[in-house]
């Protein structure tokens, strides 16, 4: 029995991590950020940023998804792919990490809504930071604009919650 | 018993050292994030090269998934038309008919316009286009309005220079890679064109509201001399955009000033020409705007 355990690769008592689980949450976020490539030419702007999203999604599923600084390169390269100003992701994703710390310090439960709750929260101030950000870059539209942006962040995110809890049960093997 | 200071990863020392300096690298990742974004605000040109090099690597990708898409789009919209053809004939037809008394009345225009230049001794400008391109891309998920062109600098593209459709002006080009551009559209908050009503020529400026219109607004202050339907047109002033590119036409009037959408549409434009900067001393106040301009 035990010789069979052992030869039995595809067994349930075998399964572990996939090969490169630790990069898989970096990747997910990133392919998030690659949608900006899509051939979507939009005259409102108020699709969601998938990159920011997964982002969120990631870290109020698990507090260790990447080591804490990493969200400063994932943010670099948001900017380059989204091309929003060069900084802007870096600082922003940094802070967004420093924040879910003191949020996960100071939380005692966590469900389902709550984590939508903070999510809102979350896709607000990045929408509200790329709107300031654009004002002081020349280009001040009404806060108005950008509400419809937040709203359609904030319905999108269930489904990025959805596929990283799936990305995240098949890397590790569950 | 009270809560630990802090997250403590169990007793390993390796652990507790690499989850304290990962806190420290993340609040230096903040400040240097922070000062990357001040410099991008203060002084855009000094990332063009690494912008230039983004767009060349992600606007391949974008150019082959917009033919997929535009050929899907395509046989939809084709599918369509049959649907109600012998309506859109003859609509069409009414349509020639009219076009057809225009274009002789135009033509009649355009041959006393070219004997009252020629007996003043004018000589025609000449517009030579630099590049043609597609318009593949756009900024969907910011309040910016970008849109991503398919030629670059290998096709003498270079930043400041206006790029428009037949139908009328699109906007600027702003980042310039070897192979793709990005340009800052006219319905871009930044983007402000000087203009003037093609119905009296009224100077007026257009600037974009970030939602796909702009907003037009005469420079003299007084009564609202804006129609629902007129054109606007470029004057030329400033020296960025070459006078006469029609850009807008007007769909609702404001107290002092009008909604306009422009004639232009990216989404639909199939192709995009990138001209010469009208007014080449220009194009050093475009590259650099002031920091701070409003």
């Amino acid at each position: 029995m035990v010789r069979a355990a052992l030869s039995n690769k595809s067994g349930a008592l075998n399964a572990g991590p996939v090969a490169g689980a630790s990069v898989i949450p970096v990747a997910t976020v990133f392919a998030g950020s690659a949608l900006a490539a899509l051939p979507i030419v939009s005259s409102s702007g108020w699709w969601p940023n998938a990159g920011f999203l997964m982002l969120i999604a990631w870290r109020l599923l698990r507090t260790d998804p990447w080591p804490i600084w990493w969200a400063a390169p994932m943010g670099f390269a948001n900017d380059l792919l989204t091309g929003a100003p060069i900084g802007l992701s870096v600082a922003w994703w940094t802070a967004v990490m420093l924040a879910m710390e003191l949020v996960d310090r100071r939380s005692q439960w966590r469900d389902y809504w709550v984590e939508w709750a903070i999510a809102t929260v979350l896709i607000a101030a990045d929408r509200w930071a790329d709107w300031q950000v654009a004002g002081l870059a020349g280009a001040p539209v009404a806060f108005v604009h950008i509400v419809p942006a937040i709203a359609f962040g904030v319905l999108a995110f269930p489904l990025a919650a959805m596929i990283v809890s799936r990305a995240d049960r098949w890397r590790s093997g569950r | 018993m009270a809560a630990p200071a802090g997250p403590r990863p169990g007793w390993s020392r390796k652990a507790q050292y690499s989850l304290f300096f990962g806190l420290v690298a993340a609040i230096a990742g903040l400040i240097v994030g922070l000062i990357m974004l001040v410099l991008s605000l203060v002084a855009p040109s000094a990332y063009a090269g690494v912008r230039g090099a983004a767009l060349d690597i992600t606007a391949p990708i974008t150019g082959a998934l917009s033919e997929v898409a535009t050929t899907v789009t395509g046989v939809v919209g084709g599918a369509g038309d049959y649907w109600n053809a012998a309506e859109q004939n003859a609509g069409l037809k009414r349509e020639r008919l009219e076009l057809r008394r225009q274009i002789i009345r135009s033509k009649a225009v355009l041959q006393e316009n070219g004997q009252l230049k020629a007996a003043l001794g004018l000589r025609e400008r000449n517009e030579s286009a630099i590049a043609a391109g597609r318009i593949v891309g756009s900024s969907f998920e910011s309040t910016r309005r970008f849109a991503i062109l398919s030629v670059g600098r290998s096709d003498g593209v270079e930043v400041g220079m206006p790029v428009r459709t037949a139908d009328g002006l699109v906007g600027r080009v702003i980042d310039a890679g070897s192979s793709a551009s990005r340009v800052l559209l006219i319905s871009d908050r930044s983007n402000i064109v000087p203009a003037r009503t093609l119905r009296g020529g009224i100077p007026v400026l257009s600037t974009g509201r970030g939602d796909g219109t702009v907003d037009i607004r005469p420079l003299e202050v007084g009564r609202n001399p804006f129609k629902r339907g007129d054109i606007i047109v470029s004057s030329g002033t400033g020296g960025l955009y070459p006078p006469l590119v029609p850009i807008a036409r007007v769909i609702r009037l404001d107290d002092d000033g009008a909604l306009g959408v422009p004639l232009a549409d990216p989404s639909k434009a199939s192709f995009a020409i990138v001209e010469r900067v009208f007014e080449p001393a220009a194009i050093a106040a475009a590259i650099a705007p002031p920091p701070g301009e409003r």
